[in-house]
């Protein structure tokens, strides 16, 4: 049987208990993977920005809204917390970034890694940083990630 | 050994950067508290959107069924004047239908769960029924409602875009419904669409009481209405613009204001074909090994 794929687009999460294959295409922006190893079971989010400050929609957008919706997600679906790992990728300072002098790249690593940390969930893998995009896709069943690193000009990494 | 006067330009030194330090840190307090500001008063808006809402929902339908309650008792000799309160029935069912859509559409953006659904869309066609949706509202308020569709001279009304059709409505009629609400009465709005760096661009027009420069930072955040004061006779929730707004960004697009106060007030959101998505789509079925080819790809 064929698994299913998804693209995740900026500013979305997913989840679901089906197996998937899900892509997705990361610049600035930070992925968190989360896998529950004991129900074979995973959700990712892709947010652009560290901290929702109250303006526009309190959305996945946000990193420190997006961890917790994406954690709730896998809780609420049965899984313990205890047995989550997580995978972080992305936050890489793409070339045109100079105009955001504040390392948005930076800043959603450590959103990540403090959450993370905060919540007691072990991280597994990273790929993190750097100067170039990144293609990862992610298999829900199995939990693996794989990472393409992308050289390409930025039109297409700044989210 | 230091001299005096070293130690002197030392100490002036450190007075220097002490006080320098002193600064940042006022700065970045005064921000934390406008942050936090911000936070409060969009939890209280919340908890004020929640009360209100359920105003919102039971007026209209209180009305609908009333009104269709006294049609069905108009004997079949009245049924002219059965009109006016199919108008009334029109107006209040529309606004509830477009306010629910909105609140279903932030509640499914603040979820993450809204995804691009892209297709070939044929946008003259998508543009016109949008505006042709709006017209009895308008034409309560005696407003004109125009239209200009200048993508593709010499092909004419069928212009096929990438894009997803459900988001671009409701981007379209929110900007609609904004000009329409805060336009003078007896006044005209105009809808224009063009095309730019293979981008699309929809601009909405209107000559209304435009927004002032301190309304100017808050319009998209959530919750927010510019005209909060006493004597607002338009409902709505102020969700409109920060649902745009976030539809805006999951499709890569922008939106820009520009307001001259009782002159002119002009939205325009421009949004990127998706032919992005498209090509992911068509690489899903057979694509992964081209996409991850063992070839410097890295297993985590």
């Amino acid at each position: 049987m064929e698994i299913k794929t998804h693209f995740l687009y900026p500013s979305t999460l997913f989840f679901s208990r089906e197996p998937h294959l899900v892509n997705t295409i990361l610049g600035s922006c930070v992925a968190v993977c989360l896998y529950d190893p004991v129900n074979h079971t995973g959700g990712i989010n892709h947010y652009m920005l560290p901290f929702w400050n109250g303006e526009g929609l309190a959305s996945p957008k946000y990193g420190n809204i997006a961890i917790e919706r994406l954690l709730d997600k896998m809780l609420s679906s049965g899984s313990k917390k205890n047995n989550l790992i997580a995978k972080v990728f992305g936050g890489a300072e793409v070339i045109d970034t100079q105009v955001s002098q504040f390392h948005i790249g930076e800043r959603n690593i450590e959103v990540a890694q403090r959450t993370l940390k905060e919540l007691n969930i072990r991280i597994s893998g990273q790929s993190l940083g750097g100067k170039n995009g990144r293609k990862i896709q992610f298999n829900t069943e199995t939990g693996a990630v794989l990472q393409k690193i992308i050289t390409r000009q930025v039109a297409d990494l700044k989210k | 050994m230091i001299t005096d006067d070293q130690l002197l330009n030392e100490l002036e030194k450190r007075f220097r950067e002490n006080k320098d330090s002193v600064l940042q840190l006022k700065k970045m307090t005064s921000e934390l508290k406008e942050v936090n500001k911000k936070l409060e008063e969009s939890e209280a808006l919340k908890t004020h959107f929640i009360s209100n809402i359920t105003n919102e929902i039971i007026n209209p339908f209180a009305a609908i069924l009333g009104l269709s309650r006294n049609i069905l008792d108009v004997k079949k000799e009245n049924w002219d004047k059965v009109i006016s309160m199919v108008h009334l029935i029109h107006s209040e069912a529309f606004n509830l239908d477009f306010q629910l859509k909105n609140v279903f559409a932030a509640a499914k953006l603040e979820a993450g769960e809204w995804v691009p659904d892209i297709m070939n869309v044929d946008v003259n066609q998508l543009i016109a029924s949008t505006l042709d949706s709006f017209k009895f509202e308008a034409a309560k308020r005696r407003i004109e409602l125009y239209y200009d569709f200048d993508v593709s001279p010499g092909i004419e009304k069928s212009f096929y875009f990438l894009t997803d059709p459900e988001k671009l409505k409701i981007m379209i009629s929110n900007l609609l419904s904004n000009a329409i609400k805060y336009s003078h009465s007896e006044s005209e709005v105009h809808v224009k669409a063009w095309l730019e760096n293979d981008g699309l661009c929809v601009s909405v027009i209107d000559k209304g009481i435009g927004v002032s420069e301190e309304n100017k930072k808050i319009i998209f955040d959530r919750f927010k209405r510019v005209d909060n004061g006493i004597n607002s006779v338009n409902r709505g929730h102020g969700l409109g613009l920060s649902v745009n707004k976030a539809i805006i960004d999951l499709l890569g697009g922008t939106i820009e204001m520009n307001s001259i106060a009782n002159q002119e007030t002009v939205f325009t959101i421009c949004i990127p074909q998706d032919e992005k998505s498209f090509e992911n789509d068509a690489m899903a079925s057979d694509g992964n090994e081209f996409l991850f080819d063992g070839d410097g790809d890295e297993i985590f």
